[in-house]
C-alpha cells in the first residue's frame, strides 16, 4: 500500500474528508467549504450531477419500456431482491438510484430491509422529503424512561442549527404551537383537499388533541434568493421527486448543499471512491485520514485531513469504524464503549386505518401534491392525559385523500374477487372517470433502542471487491407491538368519528428497514463508556472524527428523521472549524 | 413530437381501413391484415390479441385499444416483462381461446361475430372471478389488465380518455369534477 510522503502526501492533503455525499454529506461539505476548509467528499458510487444525470425525470407514462414503468419480476428476483422489498421505490425509472443487491451482499440473521442508493446525493435524491424537528420531550425521553442513554444534549441545543438548515433547503409547512412538534422556518403551506379539510374539521371536534396539519416538506413553495441563486424553483407540483427534480424544487444534497459547497472553491468530490477505514495515528492520538480502494481501478489510497467527517449513512458510517482496527482501537473505531454497531433504530410503519369518504363525489383536484397530512403525536406526552399503560414513546400519522385512478381495479392492486369485473365500453368510460374518494392514516411509530438489535461486521462473507459485509440481527419487541395496535385502532376512530364509511383498520405488517430510517449505530451520549460518540457528534475516543448521520442517534423519536441529521451535521461543522482553528483537533 | 404521434396514430388507423375494405367476409372485417410485425406473438395471436384488446377497451368517443397500439404493447410485454409463468400462462390463454371458440362456434375467436366473442369473454371474466385467489392464475385477468394499462399509459388513453398534465404548476386541492371533466392519468 502506498505510504505517501512529501509532496505526494501534500497533494492527497485536504482540511476536512468528509466520507459520504447524501443528505448529511452534503451538508458537511457546504458547512465547511462555506467556513473556509479545503474539503475532499468521498463517495463509493458514480457521480450524479443536478439536472444532467437525472435521465427519467420527464419521461412520459407512454415512454415506459415496462407496463407502468414496473421492472420485469425476473430482473427484480436477481438483482434487487431486498430493494424490491418497499413495493414502491424501485422501478424503471429510480433503478438507477438504488443499489444492486447481488453486489452489494450481506447477512439477514433476522430479516433487515436495508434500502440504499450508492452515487454522489445517495438516498437524498429519492428521500421522502417530510421534514420535522425533534421536540423536548424526545431529547428528553430517555432519561425520563430510564431507557438506553440520556441525549447529551437538548432541544434548545439544537433549535438555532434547526432554523438553519430549514432556511436553507426550504420547507413547506404550517405552524402549529404545538410542543410535542416545534414549528420552524417555513415556506407557505401546500393546500388540503375537500375531504382532508372536512376530515380536520370533524376529528379534530372528536378528538381535539389530534391536530391535523398539512405535511412539513422540503419543497420550495416560495423560494428565497439564496435557493434561486443556486438554481432551484418552485415545487412545479409533478410528483415524480424520486426521479431526481428538474426544478430543484424539493431539497437533495445535489441541487442543494454540494452545489453551494462546490461554489466556494473549497471542493474537491471524489467518486468511486469506497473508504475502508481510518487512518489512526497512536502517536498523535488521532486520526490523521482515511483509506480508500479506488471503485474502479481497485487500488489503495490514503487521503489525509485535520478533521474526518463521516457521514456515510448510519450502517456505513459503523462498518467503516468496526472495520478500523488497531493496536488502540481493537474492536473498532472509538469502541471503547462497545456500543458500535448496537442500538439500531427504525421507524416502524404499514399500520394504520383507511375508509371512504361520504361526500364530494362532485369534487376532484389539479395537480400532484408531493405530500400529505400529518397527525403529530399525542399519545404520553407527558401529562395524565396522554399517559397510555401498555407503552411507552408514541407514533405519527402521515396519509392523505384521494380519489383513484383508472388502475384501481387492476388485479394486483388488491380488488375484492367479488364478482367479474366486466369489459368494453362501460368500464372504459368508468375507468375514463375518477374512483370515489378514499382516505388513509399510516402511522410512523418511535422504536426503543435495544443494545441486541445491532449489527455486526462480517469477515467470513466479503463482497466483489473482498471487503467483510455487516450481519443484521434486529426485532421489534412487545413496546412496538403494543403501540401497533394503538396505531390501527385510534387511526379507525379518528375516521369513524370523521362520519367516513368502510373504515378499515389494518396491519400489514413491519420487517426493520422498511422505514428506510436506520439510524443509533453510534449513539451520542454523556459518557464514553456507553456511548460512542459526545454532544458535538465527536468520537469520544477520537476529537478530530466526527459522526453526523443517522448513527449518531440516541433515540429515535416518530418523526422523520433527516432534518435532524442535517442539523446534527451543520451544528458539528461549526464545532469543528471553531476547535480546528483553537488547535483543539 | 405529440402531432408527429398523432399522425403516427391516424397513418395506423388508416391502414386498417385500407385493409379492411379489401376483403370480405365478417372474419376478415374483424381481423384485418396487421400493419406491425410482432416479436413475442405469432402473426395468428397477435390478430387475435388485436380483436381482444379493442373488446376489452372499444373505440367510443375516445379512441380504443387498437388505435392507442396496445396489441403491440401487449406483444413488448410478452418479450421483455412477463416471467416464464406469466408469459405461458397469457399463451395457453390465447391457445384456449382458439379452442373454445371452435367447438361453440367452429371457427377461431377472430372470425366470430362480436357478440360471439363478447360472450366467451364474459364467460372468461366469471370464471375468473370465481377463483378465490383473485384470479391471478386465470389468464383472462392478465390480458386484461395488461390491456387496461396499456390503454391508459398510451398517450391517446392518458391525453384523450384521461387528463394529463406533466407539469401543473401548481396544486388546487377542491376542483368541481365537472371543470376537469375526467380522471388524471398519473397521481
Amino acid at each position: 500500500m502506498a505510504n505517501l510522503n512529501g509532496r505526494a502526501r501534500q497533494k492527497n492533503t485536504y482540511d476536512a474528508i468528509v466520507v459520504g455525499s447524501g443528505i448529511t454529506g452534503g451538508w458537511a461539505a457546504k458547512e465547511l467549504t462555506q467556513k473556509g476548509l479545503k474539503t475532499l467528499v468521498l463517495e463509493r458510487g458514480p457521480m450524479v450531477r443536478h439536472l444532467e444525470d437525472y435521465p427519467t425525470a420527464t419521461m412520459d407514462p407512454w415512454q415506459a419500456k415496462y407496463p407502468q414503468g414496473q421492472l420485469p419480476p425476473d430482473e427484480l428476483n436477481a438483482h434487487y431482491a431486498v430493494q424490491k422489498r418497499t413495493g414502491y421505490t424501485l422501478t424503471e425509472y429510480t433503478k438507477h438510484f438504488f443499489v444492486r443487491d447481488d453486489q452489494n451482499p450481506y447477512t439477514e440473521e433476522s430479516r433487515y430491509d436495508w434500502i440504499r442508493g450508492y452515487h454522489v446525493g445517495g438516498r437524498s435524491l429519492t428521500w421522502g422529503r417530510q421534514s420535522y424537528r425533534h421536540s423536548p420531550i424526545d431529547f428528553e425521553a430517555n432519561a425520563r424512561d430510564g431507557i438506553g442513554v440520556d441525549w447529551p444534549i437538548r432541544y434548545e441545543d439544537l433549535a438555532p442549527w434547526y432554523d438553519h438548515v430549514e432556511r436553507f433547503i426550504g420547507v413547506s409547512g404550517q405552524a402549529e404551537g404545538l410542543p410535542q412538534l416545534p414549528d420552524g422556518q417555513y415556506q407557505p403551506p401546500m393546500e388540503m383537499n375537500c375531504v382532508e379539510k372536512a376530515f380536520k374539521a370533524k376529528s379534530e371536534v372528536r378528538f381535539p388533541e389530534r391536530r391535523i396539519t398539512i405535511g412539513r416538506t422540503a419543497h420550495l413553495t416560495d423560494p428565497t434568493e439564496e435557493q434561486l441563486a443556486l438554481g432551484r424553483t418552485k415545487c412545479q407540483f409533478r410528483n415524480m421527486c424520486i426521479r431526481g427534480c428538474p426544478f430543484g424544487g424539493y431539497y437533495s444534497s445535489n441541487s442543494g448543499g454540494l452545489v453551494a459547497a462546490e461554489r466556494t472553491g473549497n471542493l474537491v468530490i471524489r467518486p468511486g471512491s469506497i473508504v475502508t477505514s481510518l487512518i489512526y495515528d497512536e502517536k498523535k492520538g488521532k486520526a490523521t485520514g482515511v483509506r480508500i480502494l479506488d471503485a474502479t481501478t481497485r487500488q489503495e489510497e490514503e487521503f489525509y485531513a485535520d478533521v474526518v467527517f463521516l457521514c456515510a449513512s448510519a450502517f456505513n458510517s459503523a462498518w467503516i469504524m468496526m472495520n478500523s482496527t488497531s493496536s488502540r482501537f481493537p474492536n473498532g473505531f472509538g469502541n471503547g464503549s462497545d456500543q458500535l454497531g448496537r442500538n439500531v433504530m427504525d421507524h416502524h410503519l404499514g399500520v394504520g386505518a383507511s375508509g371512504e369518504a361520504p361526500e364530494f363525489a362532485d369534487m376532484y383536484y389539479s395537480g400532484r401534491r408531493p405530500n400529505g397530512i400529518y397527525v403529530p403525536r399525542f399519545r404520553n406526552l407527558g401529562d395524565a392525559a396522554t399517559k397510555r399503560s401498555d407503552y411507552l414513546r408514541g407514533f405519527g400519522y402521515q396519509g392523505g385523500a384521494s380519489r383513484p385512478g383508472w388502475d384501481r381495479d387492476l388485479t394486483r392492486s388488491g380488488r375484492d374477487a367479488a364478482g367479474p369485473r366486466g369489459f368494453g365500453a362501460a368500464r372504459k368510460a368508468a375507468l375514463s372517470q375518477p374512483g370515489p374518494w378514499v382516505m388513509g392514516l399510516g402511522g410512523f411509530g418511535e422504536i426503543l433502542p435495544y443494545e441486541d438489535n445491532r449489527i455486526t461486521l462480517n469477515r467470513d462473507k466479503t463482497d466483489e471487491f473482498g471487503l467483510p459485509t455487516l450481519s443484521m440481527n434486529v426485532t421489534i419487541r412487545e413496546n412496538e407491538l403494543a403501540m401497533r395496535r394503538d396505531m390501527q385502532t385510534a387511526a379507525a376512530e379518528m375516521l369513524e368519528a370523521a362520519g367516513f364509511t368502510n373504515v378499515r383498520g389494518y396491519d400489514g405488517g413491519y420487517a426493520p428497514g422498511l422505514g428506510i430510517h436506520e439510524m443509533g449505530t453510534a449513539r451520542m451520549g454523556r459518557d464514553p463508556k456507553t456511548s460512542v460518540l459526545n454532544a458535538h457528534n465527536q468520537v469520544h475516543e477520537c476529537k478530530n472524527v466526527y459522526v453526523t448521520d443517522g448513527a449518531a442517534m440516541t433515540s429515535a423519536s416518530c418523526v422523520n428523521p433527516s432534518l435532524t441529521y442535517m442539523a446534527l451535521t451543520a451544528r458539528a461543522a461549526d464545532h469543528a472549524v471553531k476547535a480546528r482553528k483553537r488547535g483543539d483537533l | 413530437m405529440l402531432l408527429s404521434r398523432r399522425d403516427a396514430i391516424r397513418g395506423l388507423t388508416f391502414t386498417f381501413g385500407v385493409a379492411a375494405t379489401g376483403f370480405a367476409g365478417r372474419a376478415m372485417a374483424a381481423a384485418p391484415a396487421l400493419a406491425w410485425t410482432p416479436t413475442a406473438l405469432t402473426p395468428d395471436q397477435a390478430r387475435l390479441v388485436d380483436v381482444v384488446a379493442e373488446l376489452i377497451i372499444p373505440k367510443t368517443d375516445t379512441p380504443g385499444a387498437r388505435e392507442a397500439g396496445v396489441p403491440q404493447f401487449v406483444d413488448r410485454a410478452l418479450a421483455d416483462y412477463f416471467d416464464k409463468a406469466q408469459a405461458e400462462r397469457l399463451r395457453a390463454g390465447l391457445v384456449r381461446m382458439d379452442a373454445d371458440a371452435r367447438a361453440a362456434h367452429g371457427d377461431v375467436f377472430v372470425a366470430l361475430t362480436p357478440e360471439q366473442q363478447t360472450e366467451l369473454l364474459n364467460g372468461y371474466d366469471r370464471e375468473a372471478s370465481a377463483v378465490q385467489t383473485s384470479g391471478e392464475g386465470h389468464f383472462f385477468p392478465l390480458l386484461e389488465d395488461l390491456v387496461t394499462v396499456g390503454y391508459f399509459t398510451s398517450e391517446p388513453g392518458a391525453t384523450v380518455a384521461l387528463r394529463y398534465d406533466p407539469v401543473p404548476g401548481a396544486y388546487h386541492g377542491c376542483v368541481p369534477l365537472a371543470e376537469l371533466g375526467r380522471g388524471w392519468a398519473t397521481r
